[in-house]
């Protein structure tokens, strides 16, 4: 915290060798930090040396975090044995995808109009927006199935879409400052140069916010594809399971009909083993696009918190 | 889970700003341009047309659950009957739940859960939002560490979880047995440790975005108040207790604020891993309702939304109560 030059002197001036060299490269925090890590990463290295480890090596060694020998049997038996999981992950990638889509064209859009355009009660509806976002939901999941069970869009992933589409507060506002913060003059000048609002928009405005869609975007996918709960409520059919309700059905079911599959690979892996593989390979998108995407990400998560 | 704290980000940064921001374009832009060009810029239709598909979504699928939660928590509606769906029967549910010692144990239950959640929460978060403030090499990897369990499915990670409590093959009773402990728990089986476990799988998923947090409040706090705490001779604890901590006072109200609502409501971890087991010593208010709604006998979704009305209401109470200490002064 004191990283200014005269604390490093003062305390330079009167401490030994070693502790200058213990502060300057700050040895204390980073080796406190790299048990946090390491605590905080233990249960996902696990789950990896797990998945990677034939039956005798996960039951006679559990809990070694190295694999002894390097055994892809746990993914051989997922691929050839699981047959959901491929229905599941493109389940997943459909739902989120189409998230996704309707987010950012619907929050473009509205973020735009709210930014740019003047019409009757613009603020007004802006404002309630904003507002109800912070009205608690009491009531709201069994007032949902209601209405998905009504509209026919129960156990469907188009009505799905539209259900995760409609969460659009937080985009439209982010989308709304992405706007705002454009200078006006550039729209003002193509203006006087004839275009049409529309092209405006468009050519123009939407290029410019092109992060901020990202930003949308990354939180929308990384968003659905985790949902849980109203997947989970709303999805009964197994051909329309997401990968993060299905595998929940699958690593709960047990294994038995599906190693009939694969009569070759029973005994040679661990059940607990296979789960593991299974797991990782559920979250993997979402990991891939969360290291991919990193800067987005934080951007997304920090600005939202500096504005506070 | 995550997808809520992530979108939370921006959750209450508006209460504040927006209004600022909304009265700011509304009263600058008339007085600033001339009149002929407002008229060029006034675009009523096509204004309403580009909010038109959000709003259409926003209403259908989010403003009607909620006016009809509300309404539906007045009525006797069991899904298996249709025509119950308007059968109002006044405060009825609402005696009903308050009588009820089910709903009383589950609300014990989820009491306990979030004081062992909340704490735990606040106490890693702001250890390790520390502990990244003071390095300058690698605070991006650290940061990227800690939000990556917030990212990940929650079933992925509490059925990680399961596997880590597993009682013969999981990591943590293999580690106990090498360490000579003879017979470990089985954790999510029994009643005493049931809870414990489903709150450190918990407290590792969220604790990621608080942390974030209190280090963007550690950083805004800037060095002069400590150049000159120094100056006057305070050590690092002094430091810690006189500056750090009243000024993080805004960002822990925040936390708590973003943390409450979801771990007093808590429902996934029971329908992922439990079913509110072993004994019930895991029925939470929001797995006894979920029940009631979707599991058990003729779906009796009139009885949960009251219920469900009742926490929504009591984690309103309490997030009024953190704006309000947030706002009290020393």
């Amino acid at each position: 915290m004191s990283t200014n030059s005269f604390d490093k002197a003062a305390s330079s001036r009167g401490q030994s060798g070693v502790a200058v060299w213990l502060r300057r490269y700050e040895i204390l925090p980073h080796a406190a930090l790299a048990v946090v890590m390491f605590v905080v990463l233990l249960p996902i290295l696990w789950l990896i040396s797990s998945s990677l480890k034939d039956a005798q090596q996960f039951y006679n060694h559990p809990s070694e975090l190295l694999p002894r020998a390097i055994s892809l049997v746990n993914y051989q038996y997922m691929f050839t044995a699981i047959q959901q999981l491929p229905v599941y992950m493109t389940n997943s990638f459909i739902l989120a995808f189409g998230v996704t889509a309707i987010q950012v064209l619907c929050a473009a859009l509205a973020g735009y109009a709210f930014a740019r355009m003047t019409f009757r009660g613009r603020d007004i509806i802006f404002l309630m927006i904003v507002i109800s976002m912070f009205v608690p939901r009491g009531g709201g999941l069994m007032a949902l199935y209601e209405l998905m069970n009504f509209l026919k869009l129960r156990n469907s992933l188009f009505g799905m879409i539209l259900l995760f589409g409609s969460h659009l507060p937080v985009p439209i506002f982010i989308m709304r400052q992405a706007f705002l913060s454009i200078p006006k003059e550039i729209e003002e000048s193509a203006m006087i140069d004839g275009a049409s609002r529309w092209q405006i928009f468009w050519r123009i405005a939407l290029p410019l916010a092109t992060s901020a869609m990202v930003i949308v975007a990354t939180l929308a996918f990384v968003g659905v594809w985790s949902d849980f709960l109203v997947t989970f409520t709303m999805i009964d059919r197994d051909s329309q399971l997401t990968i993060s309700v299905g595998i929940r059905k699958v690593l709960t079911s047990g294994y038995e009909t599906a190693t009939a599959n694969v009569p070759e690979l029973r005994g040679q892996f661990a059940s607990e083993a296979a789960d593991a593989a299974m797991l990782l390979f559920s979250a993997f998108p979402v990991v891939l696009i969360y290291a991919l995407l990193q800067r987005w990400f934080m951007k997304g998560i920090t600005e939202g918190a500096i504005k506070f | 889970m995550q997808a809520y704290s992530a979108i939370s980000a921006l959750f209450f940064s508006p209460a504040k700003k927006v209004f600022v921001v909304t009265t700011q374009t509304t009263s600058t832009r008339p007085k600033n341009q001339p009149k002929k060009q407002a008229s060029l810029l006034r675009d009523d239709l096509l204004g309403y047309l580009f909010i038109a598909p959000a709003l259409l979504l926003y209403l259908t699928f989010n403003i009607w659950p909620l006016i009809r939660g509300i309404l539906m928590a007045f009525t006797d509606y069991r899904f298996i009957y249709p025509d119950t769906r308007w059968a109002f029967n006044g405060l009825n549910n609402f005696v009903k739940l308050f009588d009820s010692p089910k709903v009383r144990d589950a609300a014990i239950v989820s009491a306990k859960y979030s004081l062992i959640v909340v704490p735990a929460v606040l106490i890693l978060a702001l250890f390790t939002a520390i502990l990244i403030s003071r390095v300058r090499r690698g605070s991006s990897f650290y940061r990227w560490t800690v939000y990556l369990p917030t990212i990940l499915p929650v079933a992925v990670s509490f059925l990680m979880f399961r596997q880590m409590y597993a009682p013969n093959f999981g990591l943590i009773n293999s580690l106990l047995r090498g360490f000579g402990v003879e017979k470990p728990p089985y954790w999510l089986g029994e009643v005493t440790t049931a809870l414990p476990a489903v709150g450190a799988a918990h407290l590792w998923i969220i604790f990621g975005f608080p942390t974030l947090l209190f280090l963007i409040g550690i950083y805004n706090i800037g060095s002069e108040l400590y150049e000159a705490a120094s100056l006057d001779g305070a050590s690092r604890w002094q430091q810690f207790a006189y500056i750090t901590l009243p000024l993080l006072k805004p960002t822990t109200a925040m936390v708590l604020i973003l943390i409450v609502p979801g771990v007093f409501g808590v429902t996934d971890p029971m329908l992922i891993l439990t079913q509110g087991g072993p004994q019930g010593s895991t029925q939470t208010l929001g797995y006894y309702l979920y029940d009631i709604a979707f599991v058990q006998g003729d779906l009796r979704l009139g009885y949960a939304s009251s219920i469900s009305l009742v926490v929504s209401l009591v984690t309103a109470g309490l997030v009024a109560l953190i704006f309000r200490w947030s706002r009290e002064r020393e």
